[in-house]
């Protein structure tokens, strides 16, 4: 037991080596952007390669739970499909993100290598999120993470709206961690532990003893809910959305809005479904109350918005409650809120990536006027969006709508039908404003201003829109490769 | 019967096709209209073969059967098959598509986007009617909302995007209840058998409580009667019908209304029987409703579009009139109803997009004595509005007797005010008649009209010769309809013990409307 296994966090070491290189080559050796595109470029691609790796290891040896050093034997690290899933997920988004966004880097001279840095750090921070077994390691993961963002969404400083979103998220976000922390601490006061696994773990407690007097227990477990709540964007934890959204430089949401997603959702799964799996009758009601208010107050706001971004940003909080309405099921949710945090993620990328376009790579508003008459100044573009907007609406032969599907299943599966029936009603109100945009595109004229103006997009960004619309059109058409994947990748 | 996936290929060709035109150069245009032609009539080619190889003596068994399990853990496959009552609906489809695509000349605008839509649009029309797996029947359901939403709101006239978006999220309203009934189904029968299903012929066999009928019921309901459209969801229908390019009225009226009727016979009919029997007397009074009130707005409409747009909420009111009549004869009436009401409501649309092209106005006033100028128009116009009515001779008569014969069993005072609607649709349909045909030139603009050209007749050659057909020899498509429909009766009659009335039993009924009370 002395060995270290290097295998479980190789993705994070590659991510911080990558990091520091970049940084190093920036500073001490004066190389361009196109060092760091190799660097960042191999260590992602590595980094997912490893996720390849260690899903073949756990097909011959099984899941396995890495322990600190032999004094404690404080389980840290899990490998098993479920966090070998979310963590090649995170990085796939992360890479496809910083490459959709990649003109911002550009635009950034010097300090171009900082961000693709922080890119870097904050992927490994999610990643960390997605694997840990312990609840401590996981606030690390999610601070790493958190702060890095913070620094990018004011990256565009000589924007007042850029500073307002990143003042407005670290604020907001770090009383959102302090939650989250003092939800650890609660539950180690209720169960003597702050690992999941392992002997000492919440799960062997659970199966040993019964609380009788859960008081502290649900107060720790209603403090995590929300401090991870806030950062999926969940009702009422979403107010800050629209504002960062909208403020932060545009080429850079695509990472903070899908990528924390994914990793606050698979926190958010294993905490739940695995380390209180035994109080699921507790915490389940109080998600799908979450869920609900997610999935309407998103939707209702949503339609209200004028700007493409907050109008993104409050759509995403009714996909938060759909997400929810998977979790509800507990474990047996869990393929079904894969699948939709899959797809969803690379919608949500390529969506922001086409705002980016219109709107500049280091640009905040998004106004929805600036969409009309797309099809006649770039019919690819305007293709692309409507492709995403009826994903995002859940239309048949899109990924939106097998995800849907499989959360309904779920939610109704485990006696939730008043919950799918509210969701699947606010997603018709929903494709309200999803298809305001194909109107906007489609329907009408552009302004006569811009109507000859040509849309520019780099080969960069219009690769990783690429990569986002036929994941979309072709898990919509054939999802079951996708599907056998996410029905195993369960946790431990 | 035969080994090769006829179906796959009869549902996939047009799809295929969207893909062809979509690579073709953009600078060749003008070779997009004939080549989508030309792709239009291979799914027509397939169903002629489905027609020609289709048994009559199978009887009420699925045949042409394709069976493929897609995805175990959600039971979903490529389970398809054609009986009696889809297989008209599928020619009827596959008949309209080359002649409204024929008819598109006029459109200038992204021809290649509007040509694979209308190709995209054929795909899930016919994969609604051969699908026997709910969520496929759903995917394809919901594949038809797209490309008539583009269809309305790109190519369409005056209030188009508020039309498009008015038809889409009703749809899409409706559909969210299906799913959720659709869905639940499954997981019903997921819990009984241990692993989920959406085989439609795994759900027949499923044991439903009452409640839960009732709520399915509903829930399936809901979504048909706004395609349908039964009154009261019938507002969007105007507005859209109105609105749409001539081929999107052709199709929305001729194939995507049968949707709603179509969802009715084969799903809410077969699973829920007990509620259906329960609900039956509700949706054949709301049938009547809307029977008599489109025809009483139809009367007044000042634009030809929007009336014929109203008669269709009377026609099919007719047509969930016969379907929940529950007697073999109101359910063969509904069946073929929805065939006769494709073929003459295509036909009247076709006719007013052609005068449409000519003088770009829909006003009933702007016309009047069009007979002199135009004679051959007239002509036919009127022999569709004939068809319409219901003259005996033609094909709307045969439905419409059925339905009033079979629901006169069932409901006979609904049947007598149902009855009524056959003589509003005379007054609405020859009342436009006479305003826009007869008497003298009242317009000068009018005067130099042409008469139908080739391309036209061709167009409405082939539509009214079915016309003719199926109205003094229905027998072939009955003979088809029936054993389907009887097994639809036997198996309410088997689950509920509800009684189909009978001629001959006509004593036994009470002589209020509620034959189906116990």
């Amino acid at each position: 037991m002395n060995e270290i296994a290097f295998l479980p966090i190789a993705a994070e070491i590659l991510l911080l080596g990558g990091a520091v290189l970049i940084l190093m080559a920036a500073v001490t050796l004066n190389l361009g952007p196109r060092t760091w595109a190799i660097i960042a470029g191999t260590t992602l691609g590595l980094s997912f390669l490893v996720a390849w790796v260690q899903w073949w290891r756990i097909d011959d040896v099984g899941s396995q739970i890495h322990y600190t050093g032999d004094f404690l034997r404080t389980p840290m690290v899990v490998m098993d499909y479920f966090s070998v899933f979310g963590g090649g997920l995170v990085i796939a988004a992360g890479g496809i993100a910083l490459l959709g966004g990649w003109r911002l880097v550009g635009s950034l001279e010097k300090r171009g290598a900082e961000y693709v840095a922080l890119v870097l750090l904050a992927v490994a921070g999610l990643h960390i999120m997605v694997i840990s077994a312990n609840l401590i390691l996981m606030f690390i993961g999610l601070e790493t993470a958190s702060i890095a963002l913070y620094v990018v969404a004011g990256f565009t400083r000589d924007r007042p709206d850029s500073d307002e979103a990143a003042i407005k998220y670290f604020l907001l976000g770090s009383f959102a961690s302090a939650l989250f922390l003092y939800g650890i601490a609660l539950t180690y006061a209720a169960t003597g532990s702050t690992s999941i696994y392992g002997p000492t773990g919440i799960v062997a407690f659970f199966a040993e003893r019964a609380i009788t007097e859960p008081g502290v227990l649900l107060i720790g477990i209603a403090l995590m809910i929300v401090g991870l709540g806030f950062k999926v964007s969940a009702a009422p934890f979403h107010q800050w959305a629209p504002d960062v959204y909208q403020g932060a430089p545009g080429a850079a949401v695509p990472l903070m809005a899908s990528g924390v997603k994914i990793a606050g959702f698979a926190a958010m799964a294993r905490v739940l479904t695995v380390a209180f799996d035994a109080s699921i009758s507790d915490w389940a009601q109080v998600i799908s109350a979450l869920a609900a208010l997610s999935v309407v107050v998103g939707t209702l706001f949503a339609i209200a918005q004028s700007d493409f971004k907050r109008m993104l940003a409050y759509s995403g909080v009714a996909h938060a409650g759909f997400m929810l309405t998977a979790l509800v099921a507990g474990q047996s949710g869990v393929p079904g809120l894969w699948f939709y945090l899959g797809t969803y993620a690379f919608q949500l990328i390529g969506t922001f990536i086409i705002a980016s376009i219109i709107s500049g790579a280091a640009g905040g508003a998004s106004p929805l006027d600036s969409y009309r008459g797309l099809a006649k100044r770039s019919p690819v573009l305007a293709g692309a969006l409507a492709v995403l907007m009826l994903a995002m609406g859940g239309i048949p032969l899109t990924a939106g709508f097998v995800g849907k599907v499989g959360v309904f299943a779920a939610a109704i599966d485990a006696g939730y039908l008043w919950l799918a029936i509210v969701g699947l009603v606010s997603a018709v109100a929903g494709l309200f404003f999803y298809l305001r945009l194909i109107v906007l595109a489609y329907f009408n004229d552009p302004d006569p201003a811009l109507a000859d103006e040509p849309i520019t997009a780099p080969r960069s960004s219009r690769l990783a829109l690429a990569v986002c619309v036929s994941f979309t059109f072709l898990f919509g058409v054939l999802p079951w490769p996708l599907l056998n994947l996410t029905s195993e990748a369960l946790p431990l | 019967m035969v080994d090769f996936p006829v179906i796959a290929l009869l549902v996939l060709l047009p799809a295929i096709g969207a893909v062809v035109v979509g690579l073709l150069p953009k600078s060749r245009n003008e070779l997009v209209l004939p080549i989508t032609t030309a792709i239009s009539m291979l799914p027509l080619a397939v169903a002629l073969y489905i027609l020609w190889e289709f048994s009559a003596a199978d009887g009420a068994a699925f045949q042409f059967s394709e069976s493929v399990v897609w995805y175990e853990p959600w039971g979903i496959g490529w389970n398809v098959g054609i009986d009696g009552i889809s297989l008209l609906l599928i020619v009827l489809t596959a008949v309209l598509f080359p002649l409204s695509i024929l008819a598109s000349a006029s459109v200038t605008k992204d021809v290649k986007l509007y040509m694979v839509s209308m190709l995209l649009l054929e795909t899930g029309l016919l994969g609604v009617f051969v699908a026997l797996d709910l969520l496929l029947f759903f995917v394809f359901f919901e594949m038809t909302l797209v490309p008539m939403y583009l269809l309305i709101g790109i190519w369409g006239s005056g209030n188009r995007v508020y039309a498009a978006v008015k038809f889409f999220l009703y749809t899409a309203f409706g559909s969210a209840l299906l799913l959720t009934g659709i869905v639940a189904l499954a997981v019903m029968y997921g819990n009984d058998h241990g692993s989920l299903s959406f085989a439609f012929q795994d759900l027949l066999t499923l044991q439903i409580s009452s409640t839960a009928q009732t709520w399915l019921f509903l829930g399936f309901g809901i979504a048909f009667a706004i395609k349908v459209p039964l009154f009261p969801f019938h507002t969007w229908l105007p507005d859209a019908h109105t609105e749409a390019p001539t081929a999107g009225s052709v199709i929305l009226a001729g194939v995507l209304l049968k949707l709603g009727t179509y969802g009715f016979v084969r799903f809410n009919l077969t699973l829920f029987p007990e509620a259906t029997v329960d609900f039956a007397p509700w949706l054949a009074g709301l049938a009547v409703v809307g029977i008599i009130y489109g025809a009483a707005v139809a009367i007044v409409q000042p634009d030809v579009k929007r009336l014929v747009a109203y008669s269709s909420v009377s026609h099919l009111g007719f047509i969930v009139l016969g379907t929940f009549a529950l007697t073999s004869q109101g359910l063969q009436g509904g069946v073929i109803q929805m065939v006769n009401h494709g073929l003459t409501t295509g036909a009247l649309f076709l006719l007013i997009g052609m005068i449409y092209e000519r003088r770009h106005t829909r006003q009933i006033a702007d016309y009047g004595g069009l007979a002199n100028v135009m004679p051959l128009y007239a002509g036919v116009f009127l022999f569709m509005a004939f068809a319409s009515i219901g003259l005996p001779g033609l094909n709307g008569f045969i439905g419409e007797f059925k339905i009033l014969l079979g629901s006169y069993l069932a409901f006979p005072v609904m049947a007598i005010l149902a009855a009524s609607g056959v003589v509003l649709a005379a007054i609405y349909l020859l009342w436009a008649y006479e305003r826009m045909f007869t008497g003298p030139v009242t317009n000068d603009a009018n005067m130099g009209l042409k008469d139908l050209n080739a391309r036209e007749i061709t167009i409405l050659v082939p539509i009214a010769l079915l016309i003719v057909l199926l109205g003094i020899y229905p027998k072939p498509a009955l003979e088809r309809i029936e054993p389907a429909v009887e097994n639809i009766i036997e198996r309410i009659e088997d689950a509920t013990g509800h009684e189909t009335p009978e001629f001959g039993d006509m004593d036994d009924l009470p002589a209020a409307t509620g034959g189906h009370s116990p």
